[in-house]
């Protein structure tokens, strides 16, 4: 299988390249694939995932997401990049003064979908999530257990390339995490979407041998 | 009430820059006819050995746009009254020619001076009187009319920026995570910025349909029924139809630059 994600000699740095998080990192991740890449705390895990993303430029080496070379990639072919992706954020990272339909269906939205398609897909994705009678109440109506699936489901709405996760779960009781696993666990096996999940702990629930990176001392390290 | 509070906290602002901008405007015509009738009431005097014709006069000074020539006649009948007919005769050809020149601008006093040593350089020339001192005075006081009013445009134009810049901060925290998200999904920046861009414009449209009302009012009612000379003379110049598409253009560029400004500062994932 092609691979999605291709790090070469990656270099990840703050302050103009003073401050350096990863150095000399070299990995890749195919499609369908669900890697956990774990570390302690400020180890560089979440810096990892906004370089995916595009937030910040690799300082040294190359990093190519989808065919795309991020170090070099303009602004306009970050922000198309990103409308193939599906990002999952631990505070959730919902429009507050948006119902909960309007926020599943952002990514619809920025496609330029029509409302009718943008309500039928809120219909099955909410249903999907086990929140279709939420629909039209505000995020802080519910609660984080329920926000993060209308997370996931924003994450889910545009059958994305890549799910990226960045502790998904980690403001989460069990059985709301629990849920949110098994969403993400069934986007990888039935669609085929790559799922990268940026966590300090595996949970237990995972009984199937994921691949998993560990970050460590700045270098990425294939844990066997 | 918080939707109109919202509103008007931008439509305020960009109103006093409006009311200033047109402030400007309305004073830049009243003054510039203002200037029209002094330079047209003003002339000096010019006194030659030979009578002289406009043309010459130009070639002295260039900002010498009129030449008047005083009857001498007129001036013998009333220094020679009761004098004989041929005494008035050699008065008069005793007599220079006597000019009211007049100017094609109002100058500074120091330009006077200096068309007052043009002329006397000229050797057919007599006397210049420029009426300096009632002329210097009426300038200053014009020019310090026009210095104080532009100081306070300029000072509530400073005060309404302030005003603006205030309302942009207001507008970042409450626009700033929708613009976040949207940016973390790949929406264009006129996407993320649409509602923004939404309100600002019909913000500037209120503004400029509010001040083009107050002055359409001062125009129509106040100055016609005022009985102040100035106003009702110059009340063409009050308000004109161009003013409202200078004043939509202001308005339309400060809400470009505010809705950019927080677009800009608002970009990138907040922690």
């Amino acid at each position: 299988m092609s691979n999605v994600i291709n790090a070469s000699h990656l270099t990840l740095a703050y302050d103009n390249g003073a401050k350096e998080i990863i150095k000399d990192a070299s990995f890749s991740i195919k499609k369908g694939e669900f890697v956990f890449i774990t570390g302690p705390s400020g180890s560089g895990k979440s810096t990892l995932l906004k370089a995916l993303y595009g937030q910040i430029k690799p300082t040294e080496g190359n990093l190519v997401v989808g065919g795309l070379d991020l170090a070099t990639a303009r602004q306009s072919k970050l922000q198309e990049l990103r409308t193939h992706m599906g990002i999952i954020f631990q505070d959730y990272k919902l429009v507050n003064e948006w119902t909960v339909a309007k926020n599943v269906v952002l990514p619809l939205m920025i496609a330029g979908y029509s409302v009718d398609v943008q309500n039928t897909q809120a219909h099955r994705l909410l249903k999907h999530v086990k929140l279709a009678e939420h629909a039209d109440k505000f995020p802080l109506e519910l609660s984080g257990g329920e926000q993060q699936r209308v997370g996931v489901a924003r994450a889910l709405a545009k059958n994305p390339v890549v799910i990226l996760a960045d502790e998904p779960t980690g403001n989460l009781d069990d059985y709301s995490s629990n849920v949110i696993w098994d969403l993400m666990e069934n986007a990888c096996q039935q669609l085929e979407t790559t799922v990268l999940v940026v966590t300090h702990k595996i949970p237990t629930i995972f009984s199937l041998p994921y691949r998993h990176l560990i970050i460590e001392s700045k270098g990425v390290y294939e844990v066997h | 009430m918080k939707f109109i509070k919202n509103h008007l906290m931008f439509i305020l602002p960009l109103m006093a820059i409006l009311l200033g901008i047109e402030f400007y405007l309305v004073f830049d015509r009243t003054t510039d006819s203002y200037e029209k009738g002094l330079k047209e009431g003003y002339s000096m005097l010019v006194v030659t050995k030979k009578p002289m014709e406009l043309s010459a006069f130009k070639t002295l000074n260039m900002h010498i746009s009129t030449s008047e020539k005083i009857k001498r006649e007129n001036i013998v009948s009333e220094i020679a009254k009761g004098v004989s007919q041929s005494s008035s005769k050699e008065i008069l050809s005793s007599l220079p020619y006597f000019y009211n020149v007049g100017l094609d601008a109002y100058l500074h006093t120091s330009g006077l001076e200096k068309i007052k040593k043009d002329l006397e350089a000229n050797k057919n020339i007599k006397k210049v009187e420029t009426f300096g001192s009632s002329y210097s005075s009426a300038y200053r006081l014009f020019s310090f009319i026009k210095f104080t009013l532009k100081l306070f445009i300029v000072f509530m134009g400073v005060v309404s920026l302030f005003l603006i810049i205030k309302q942009m901060e207001i507008w970042k925290y409450a626009h700033k995570q929708r613009m976040q998200v949207m940016e973390i999904f790949g929406a264009p920046l006129m996407l993320r910025s649409g509602v923004l861009f939404k309100v600002a414009i019909v913000d500037a449209f209120i503004a400029t349909i509010l001040t083009s009302v107050i002055f359409l009012y001062v125009k129509f009612q106040w100055a016609a029924n005022s009985g102040i000379d100035i106003m009702m003379q110059n009340q063409e110049e009050l308000f004109k139809l161009s003013d409202i598409a200078i004043l939509l253009g202001s308005a339309l560029l400060i809400v470009i630059i505010a809705v950019y400004s927080v677009v800009f500062t608002s970009k990138g994932v907040q922690e």
